[in-house]
């Protein structure tokens, strides 16, 4: 049957209910009022490659935190990140600084963020550890193991050409380089996962309410241990590009980098109780982060004031949620009151 | 810093200097005889320098001491504030100086190291280990930390009551201790503090470099390390001190680059974008300094030839930093000497637990600007003092 033609009003309209009940709603607004003020007070933001080295250095935690998201959807947390990614860059930088050919030492990082992953599941789901518990377990497991085998030393002197076009420092093509690449493709599928298939659905469900999940069917534990998988694979990504950027991978290399992972999830839409989060709204949080160092850094703010604009923004980001909430709230219960009087 | 924010005049700046110059002549003299041969009062510690074979002394020598070690274990704690490429340095250096006297003269090594794994600036974490190696009995134990200044004297004031021996190395004394020349050891609990002064010997010398490179003309920005740390406050006041006393040069900007290098490079990427002109970048350490290289790279920007480009300096002496010097990636960068201050921690332990003797209670060790003119001295110099077992 074709499609009733509809007003330019009503199309207004519906795009206009379609923002309100967006859940990145409140992080899109976040980063627009930033732009501006950068916009104002800042011409220098738009000059030169600030853009393109903005989004180059928060490339890592915006893969991350993709990882990250589907974690929190389901319920869980995983504090290991920064540590499981630090040991996969280490794992991938001696084995090429051996003279392993670079597909072999990727795959062997991605293997290892792939069992850090899994043993964090085992743990929260077989064991019975939390969340907490199991991913602090495994920050400190993997973070001891790099100490140890590198006795504090960053591993240097594995960079190759085809390095630095992995790390982001020599461009792929035009101005994309490959780490930008490989956060939309993962972001994309991702992405797509959580929206369009049963896992994705999973997901939700577990996080939501994991007894009602299990009552329905769903399995649980298994849905739970593949998000801890995804965060682990997503850590070793992480890894892999962040030794080729860094140039040196130091013992210390992860440090801070699960709670910029959480932070920027949680900006981004995702909610500590499980349930609810989206990958796009990830994205934006970690761009958020790196927008909001960037006009610290460029408007010559004390460096002391960067962890009290931090903290204002997670603030401001869960209130711009909450408030996102309330409209989404307010629209859909419009929207049933329409539907139910045409159908009246 | 300028004159009229109500700083001294530029000549005050000198006399600190000198005498940083001057204490760093005598620890560097102190350094050489205890690495060659006779100390004082005529006890000898004999040794081979950063390389090189054992020297043990006249045979009587050798036997007095010997005979005063009466084969003993000395069991060591060493708590950096963080497992860093540095700290292995120092400890290796140490090491190479502890079986340089085994070998010598009989004494037997328990060495045990713990350094904070999660934030090396907060302190709380060093607290928790100095305190696991009082409980656990060690001789003597060496410390570099973060943690406030009063809350370490008080544990090492309680360590020393129940037989450890507190010795600080790398640490901001000098921040803690301003009268230091009236009472050097008011307010201290630690047998000595083994280091060098980061205002004078580090941020100073960084600053006179770049002065005297770019001919007192020029804009800076400094990639600076966490708000609130000594290390940060005391280098930056020696480097904005040196660079107050040229007209010419003006301090335009900074950023914090956390002392890791993708901070500092994602710092000088902002700076370099909002300040494309500038002569030079100070990078407080050299892990941010090599950061700030790479974003000059990624930037399009020339480094530093001679005459033109910009120029990088960092402070630390990395083994990992001195093929960039080489290669024109790193102008230069402050040598803090991580291998005389590994092996003066070890002599000044020696001399005070084992020989009786009274050491300084601030020792200075020598610094030095290392670059491509003389890198692969100072190269040379890290690397076989890196040599031998590696562990005890």
């Amino acid at each position: 049957m074709p499609s009733r033609p509809r007003s330019a009003g009503q199309v207004t309209r519906n795009a206009w209910e379609r923002l309100l009940v967006d859940p990145t709603l409140g992080v899109i607004s976040l980063l627009l009022i930033f732009a501006l003020i950068a916009a104002f007070a800042l011409p220098v933001f738009y000059a030169g490659n600030n853009i393109y080295n903005l989004v180059g250095t928060i490339i890592t935690v915006m893969i991350l935190s993709i990882g990250m998201t589907v974690v929190l959807i389901s319920g869980g947390i995983d504090l290991s990140v920064g540590a499981v990614m630090a040991l996969c860059a280490g794992v991938a930088a001696t084995l090429i600084k051996m003279g392993a050919p670079l597909f072999l030492a990727f795959i062997a990082a991605i293997l290892v963020g792939i069992a850090a992953g899994l043993v964090n599941g085992l743990l929260i789901t077989r064991v019975g550890l939390p969340d907490f518990i199991a991913t602090l377990a495994m920050m400190g497991f993997a973070s001891g193991l790099l100490y140890i085998a590198t006795q504090g030393v960053p591993v240097i002197g594995y960079m190759t050409d085809e390095y630095y076009v992995i790390g982001g420092l020599r461009p792929l093509f035009g101005p994309v380089t490959f780490p930008i690449l490989v956060a939309v493709i993962l972001a994309l599928v991702v992405g797509w996962v959580l929206a369009s298939t049963k896992l994705g659905t999973h997901f939700f469900a577990v996080g939501s309410n994991a007894l009602a999940a299990r009552q329905s069917g769903i399995p649980v534990r298994w849905v739970k241990t593949q998000a801890y998988v995804l965060s682990g694979t997503c850590a070793a990504i992480a890894g892999i590009i962040l030794a080729g950027r860094n140039n040196n991978v130091p013992a210390d290399l992860g440090t801070g980098y699960e709670i910029q992972a959480i932070s920027a999830a949680i900006i981004g839409g995702a909610s500590l109780m499980g349930g609810r989060g989206r990958v796009f709204g990830a994205v934006l949080g970690a761009l958020t982060l790196a927008l909001a160092i960037n006009i610290i850094n460029l408007a010559g703010v004390p460096s002391s004031y960067q962890k009290i604009v931090m903290g204002v923004i997670l603030i401001l980001a869960v209130i711009a949620n909450y408030l996102s909430e309330l409209a989404r709230g307010a629209t859909l219960r419009r929207q049933a009151k329409r539907l139910s009087s045409i159908a009246a | 810093m300028s004159q009229e924010n109500g700083s001294p005049p530029v000549s005050s700046r000198t006399r600190p200097l000198r005498r940083a110059i001057a204490l760093g002549a005598s620890a560097a003299l102190l350094v050489a005889l205890a690495a060659c041969s006779t100390v004082d009062d005529g006890s000898s510690i004999s040794g081979k320098g950063a390389s090189g074979s054992a020297n043990c002394g006249s045979g009587d020598e050798q036997s007095a001491i010997t005979a005063a070690v009466k084969g003993r274990t000395l069991k060591v704690g060493f708590a950096p504030p963080i497992l860093s490429e540095f700290y292995t340095q120092v400890e290796k250096s140490a090491f190479n100086r502890m079986s340089e006297l085994e070998e010598c003269y009989g004494i037997k090594w328990e060495w045990a190291r713990q350094g904070a794994l999660n934030d090396a600036h907060s302190g709380v974490e060093a607290v928790g280990i100095v305190e696991n190696f009082i409980s656990n009995k060690f001789d003597a134990v060496f410390v570099c930390s973060a943690a406030a200044h009063a809350t370490m004297q008080e544990i090492y004031k309680a360590g020393s009551e129940k037989g450890v021996d507190f010795y600080q190395f790398n640490s901001t004394e000098e921040l803690e201790n301003p009268s230091q020349a009236d009472d050097p050891t008011a307010g201290l609990s630690t047998v000595s503090n083994i280091g060098y002064d980061d205002r004078w010997q580090s941020g100073y010398i960084a600053g006179q470099y770049l002065a005297k490179a770019l001919q007192g003309e020029g804009q800076i920005v400094q990639i600076l390390g966490p708000s609130g740390s000594d290390w940060t406050k005391l280098r930056q006041q020696g480097f904005e001190a040196a660079i107050s006393e040229f007209p010419g040069m003006t301090i335009v900007g900074s950023a914090d680059g956390g002392y890791v290098r993708d901070k500092g490079l994602t710092a000088a990427q902002d700076l370099l974008t909002k300040f494309p002109d500038i002569a030079a970048i100070y990078g407080e350490n050299e892990d941010m300094a090599l950061g700030a290289s790479q974003a000059i790279d990624l930037a399009g920007l020339k480094h530093w030839d001679g005459t033109k480009g910009i120029i990088t300096i960092g402070a630390d002496g990395l083994i990992s930093g001195m093929d960039s010097i080489r290669q024109d990636k790193l102008s230069a960068t402050v040598d803090v000497n991580s291998v005389d201050m590994g092996r003066t921690m070890i002599d000044t332990l020696f001399q005070h637990e084992i020989l009786g003797m009274t050491v300084a209670q601030f020792i200075q060790i020598p610094t030095v600007v290392i670059d491509k003119t003389n890198v692969d001295w100072a190269e040379a110099k890290i690397a076989a003092s890196q040599a031998g077992s590696g562990k005890y």
